[in-house]
């Protein structure tokens, strides 16, 4: 099992360079993935920093908690996706919704991980000084960068695991966010994300 | 040679699980598939050069606003 973990280690650490590289290859490859170790490498490092955050938030959920919600959310995109597909295409694996969406949640756990950080360092309010105008611009500008990244991510996960064409990933992408939008606002209300972890 | 005919038939099947993307139109096909390119290698080389120049142009359209969403933002995690 050690070894296994270990090999399933690397292959995530690979996997991490090479969407940064070749998003496009790497995620057609992680579609058809079915090592789920990685699976549970990736929930690990989640679940760590919710952890780490839990001493940073005011009045704070049970880190469990807030992890517990987020493999809710989790699930409910994934099958939100899938359910959508299956009605376009019937031979559908949800096994490829997962791995691929797993993956795509490396650009929003580096965004969260460094925000939190830079909270330490550079605690807001910024001010309205030459730094604080330039260190806005850089953090608007990586969030930015973050979020493209993210966004070509989901993109490849839904193309990849429902074989869909273009048009099609974009509507169903559109689809989700009519919902989750609300839903993100939802938990926002009962202080469980501030920014929906997703 | 069994070898590499089980490789090559392997990647093959990984290419063509997803049909090629059809705009419907010729020229959106075309154009698509040009874009898309520079999302497949490598984007960070045009996505961080882009988005920098979109939070100066923020910067300039939102002034303060800016200072104060950033602020909004690292109080997100």
């Amino acid at each position: 099992m050690a070894i296994n973990l270990i090999t399933s280690l690397v292959l995530v650490m690979r996997n991490f360079f090479l969407l940064i590289f070749y998003p496009y290859k790497t995620m057609r490859k992680i579609g058809l993935e079915k090592d789920y170790y990685q699976l549970l490498i990736i929930s690990s490092l989640v679940f760590l920093y919710f952890k780490f955050v839990y001493f940073l938030r005011d009045n704070p959920y049970p880190a469990t908690l807030i992890f517990l919600t987020f493999v809710f959310n989790f699930f409910l995109t994934v099958f939100f996706f899938y359910f959508l597909s299956k009605v376009f295409e019937k031979k559908l694996n949800w096994k490829s919704f997962v791995f691929t969406f797993s993956y795509s949640l490396f650009p929003t756990l580096i965004w969260f991980l460094s925000t939190s950080i830079l909270y330490i360092l550079l605690p807001p309010p910024r001010t309205f000084s030459l730094l604080g105008k330039g260190f806005s611009i850089f953090f608007i500008s990586y969030s930015l960068s973050l979020l493209v990244w993210k966004l070509i991510l989901v993109y490849l996960a839904v193309r990849f695991s429902s074989r869909q064409t273009f048009f099609r990933v974009f509507y169903m992408i559109i689809l989700y966010l009519i919902w989750f939008i609300p839903y993100s606002i939802f938990l926002y209300q009962f202080k469980l994300f501030r920014i929906p972890f997703i | 040679m069994k070898t590499i005919n089980i490789r090559l038939k392997k990647k093959l099947k990984e290419v063509f699980s997803t049909e090629p993307n059809d705009l419907g139109v010729n020229f959106l096909t075309i154009y698509f598939k040009k874009i898309t390119a520079y999302f497949k290698i490598i984007p960070f080389i045009y996505v961080v050069p882009f988005t920098f120049l979109i939070s100066i142009i923020l910067y300039f359209l939102l002034g303060r606003l800016l200072v104060g969403l950033v602020t909004i933002l690292q109080y997100g995690y």
